[in-house]
């Protein structure tokens, strides 16, 4: 791992987002370059068309002259205009100058730049370059009409100037864009690691902070903090768990033990020993019980089981299941009204959905007092399943039904009947498994229990 | 019966061979796979109970390798609390009961009996049942008893099939509730023993014949050869 605590620059030259705004700014610059040369190109062109159309038009009029008087029209329009920006001159076929501010002329007819040693005009550069146009007339003579390039050259010069400089001060806004943005983004990333730093450390609760923009890096850090509550959740289920195994066996640990101490002192007959050895038995047989359940519910919670569903009647399920227990509900005196419709399926583990079923039926056997009314439903709701079960007993207070679902709950109702307190956590379980949505109320009086299946194409 | 006992643990080991050394079997005992495996092939025993974690070779391996061997010797596989996959990966092995630890010595007992005197396969596809006056009919799905037709519900008439072939064997409650009502979980309530009284009360009330359907104390049911007077 490199330097644990760069300084800032080295962050931020290490920063996706400044490497991004670096590549962006590089890129704009050849943009701009690019951009300059071709506007470059073609006002150069321009001006220098433009030239070549005044020194057309001026030739054309000192040769629209009658003949003969070609030397004086030259040397005028030189009087006319002392300071330029035209530069005239008549040369013999021998060379040698007649008339006009031009030195020597240019050894091609046509269009050709050359080169004043001296200024012909005192007050101006030295040495300057000259677009000139010859014409080589009739009786060998050449006239040669010039136009200084000094303008198109100045244009150049500001042109490259001041694409210069904006190209300059673009590329550096780009670059101090970068590093805004690296440095925005490098504050939120740095939070985000920050508080999975604390977590890591143990601080379960801390979350990941928001902004109010709800921004990309405001989604991520909601599925962030949903993810960390889930966790915080699961921990937590974890450590109750514990406490819970260590309270609930530890007391019926307690008891056996109390039990084998008791006899062992007081009992000296054999038909009292094995009437203790008989008891602690049935108590060892309540704390493997509860074990295996715990377990069950934490092999269900672990999801594997998913692997093992199939499409099932659920109908024929309940009806079979139904079926057994309806001797129970008779012998104690409890009307069971059951309307299941039939061909209802799901998707499911038929084993945990049979105990599921199960458990919510033998509830309302241990918790009701005989005689008491119970109803089972299946219907379809939708495009899923609902089935209800509901008795006409005590109930479960409002306050209690949130969590009669946990594991070792057990109200004090129902403290005298024996049971673990893990019926409802592994009919929760199994619902959670299945994607079930399990809702405890009031049947006025009792508990109504709906457990609303999934749409099979959702799931 | 001459029974094979692969277990690795001593306590275990020694718990289940002197309990069914005392009801009269044979009992060869191994305390590693491989050895395990090579009682098993060697000998000729009528049921093997084996742990599914052994040393050397684990149980689910010794099973396959004897399967894939050609010997069919009943298996018992015992495996670890809660291990709630291991009777589909037992029975996929091989095995032809399973049985989670900890158990009752009495629920050992009536599974090793179950498994060594299994039924031979002709009679699987018999089509009627009888123990003393009782007949069934399994294609009419009839019962009678001295020739006197009993109506039962279907659950009732699984029950009693299961009883009739184990007739003179103890089931026990966990084993009805695997065969008979395919739960693998352990109600809290009474539904096994309420479907008994039931159908003690079709198949044995008001019949000369006595009592066929007994609760065995401590163990689980039977129905008897003979009925009881």
């Amino acid at each position: 791992m490199p330097n644990a605590n760069p300084s800032f620059a080295v962050r931020l030259a290490r920063s996706a987002a400044f490497r991004l705004a670096a590549l962006q700014a590089s890129l704009f610059a050849l943009v701009a370059l690019a951009l300059f040369t071709i506007t470059w190109l073609s006002v150069r062109g321009y001006v220098e068309s433009q030239v070549r159309h005044a020194i057309n038009d001026e030739s054309a009029e000192i040769l629209a002259t009658p003949a003969g008087g070609l030397a004086g029209a030259v040397d005028e329009a030189v009087v006319q205009m002392p300071h330029g920006p035209f530069f005239y001159g008549l040369f013999g076929s021998n060379g040698r100058r007649l008339a006009g501010d031009l030195d020597h002329a240019p050894a091609a007819p046509g269009w050709s730049t050359i080169e004043e040693r001296q200024s012909p005009h005192g007050d101006r550069d030295r040495h300057r370059r000259i677009l000139v146009q010859a014409t080589v007339l009739p009786d060998g003579q050449r006239l040669v009409v010039g136009r200084d390039r000094h303008s198109a050259d100045e244009l150049d010069e500001l042109l490259q100037g001041s694409f210069l400089w904006a190209g300059i001060a673009a590329v550096l806004l780009a670059l101090l864009g970068g590093v805004m943005t690296a440095r925005s983004y490098l504050g939120r990333v740095e939070a985000v690691a920050a508080a999975a730093a604390r977590i890591a450390g143990g601080e379960l609760n801390t979350r990941v902070p928001l902004s109010t923009r709800g921004d990309e890096f405001d989604r991520l850090a909601d599925s962030l903090n949903a993810m960390l509550e889930r966790i915080q959740a699961l921990m937590e289920g974890m450590r109750q768990v514990s406490n819970d195994i260590a309270h609930d066996l530890r007391t019926p640990l307690a008891h056996l033990r109390q039990r084998l101490e008791s006899a062992s002192r007081d009992t000296d007959s054999i038909e009292g020993f094995r009437a203790a050895i008989e008891r602690a038995l049935t108590d060892v047989d309540g704390v493997l019980a509860t074990f295996t359940a715990l377990l069950r519910i934490a092999q269900i919670e672990s999801r594997q089981r998913r692997a093992g569903f199939t499409e099932l009647d659920l109908s024929s399920l309940l009806t079979s299941l139904v079926g057994d227990f309806a001797p129970v509900f008779e012998d104690q005196g409890r009307p069971l009204r059951t309307h299941i419709s039939p061909d209802l399926h799901v998707h499911g583990d038929r084993a945990l959905l049979t105990q599921m079923f199960a458990n919510l039926i033998e509830n309302t056997l241990r918790h009701t007092p005989p005689g008491t009314p119970v109803e089972l439903g299946l219907t379809a709701s939708g495009a899923g399943v609902r089935a209800t079960i509901s008795d006409a007993g005590p109930g479960v207070p409002a306050v209690s039904r949130g969590h009669v679902l946990g594991r070792f709950v057990r109200l004090d109702a129902a403290r005298s009947t024996p049971g673990s307190g893990l019926g409802l956590a592994l009919v929760a379980a199994v619902a959670d498994l299945h994607g079930i949505e399990l809702a405890l109320s009031d049947a006025g009086p009792g508990l109504r229990v709906d457990l609303d299946f999934p749409n099979k194409e959702t799931t | 019966m001459k029974i094979l006992l692969v277990e690795d643990d001593a306590e275990t080991l020694a718990y289940i061979a002197r309990g069914l050394g005392e009801l009269g079997h044979v009992v060869d005992q191994a305390t590693d796979g491989r050895e395990g495996l090579f009682h098993a092939s060697e000998g000729h025993y009528d049921v093997l109970v084996v742990d599914r974690m052994l040393p050397k070779l684990d149980g689910l391996s010794l099973l396959r390798a004897l399967r894939a061997a050609q010997v069919h010797t009943p298996v018992l596989m015992l495996t670890a609390l809660g291990e709630v996959d291991a009777r589909v990966e037992g029975f996929e092995a091989g095995a032809d009961d399973y049985l989670a630890k900890p158990f009752a010595f009495a629920e050992l007992a009536a599974r090793v009996a179950a498994l060594g005197r299994r039924p031979p396969l002709s009679e699987a596809h018999t089509t009627t049942l009888r123990v003393a006056d009782l007949e069934m009919d399994l294609l009419r799905r009839e019962v009678r008893r001295s020739g006197q037709l009993i109506d039962l519900q279907p659950r009732e008439f699984r029950l009693l099939e299961y009883l009739m072939r184990h007739a003179g064997e103890v089931v026990t409650r966990t084993m009805l509730l695997e065969q008979v009502w395919e739960y693998h979980f352990d109600p809290q309530t009474s539904v096994v023993e309420t479907h008994i009284s039931r159908l003690r009360g079709k198949v044995d009330r008001g019949f000369d014949g006595g009592g066929l359907l007994c609760t065995v104390r401590g163990a689980g049911y039977m129905l008897r050869l003979e009925g009881e007077r």
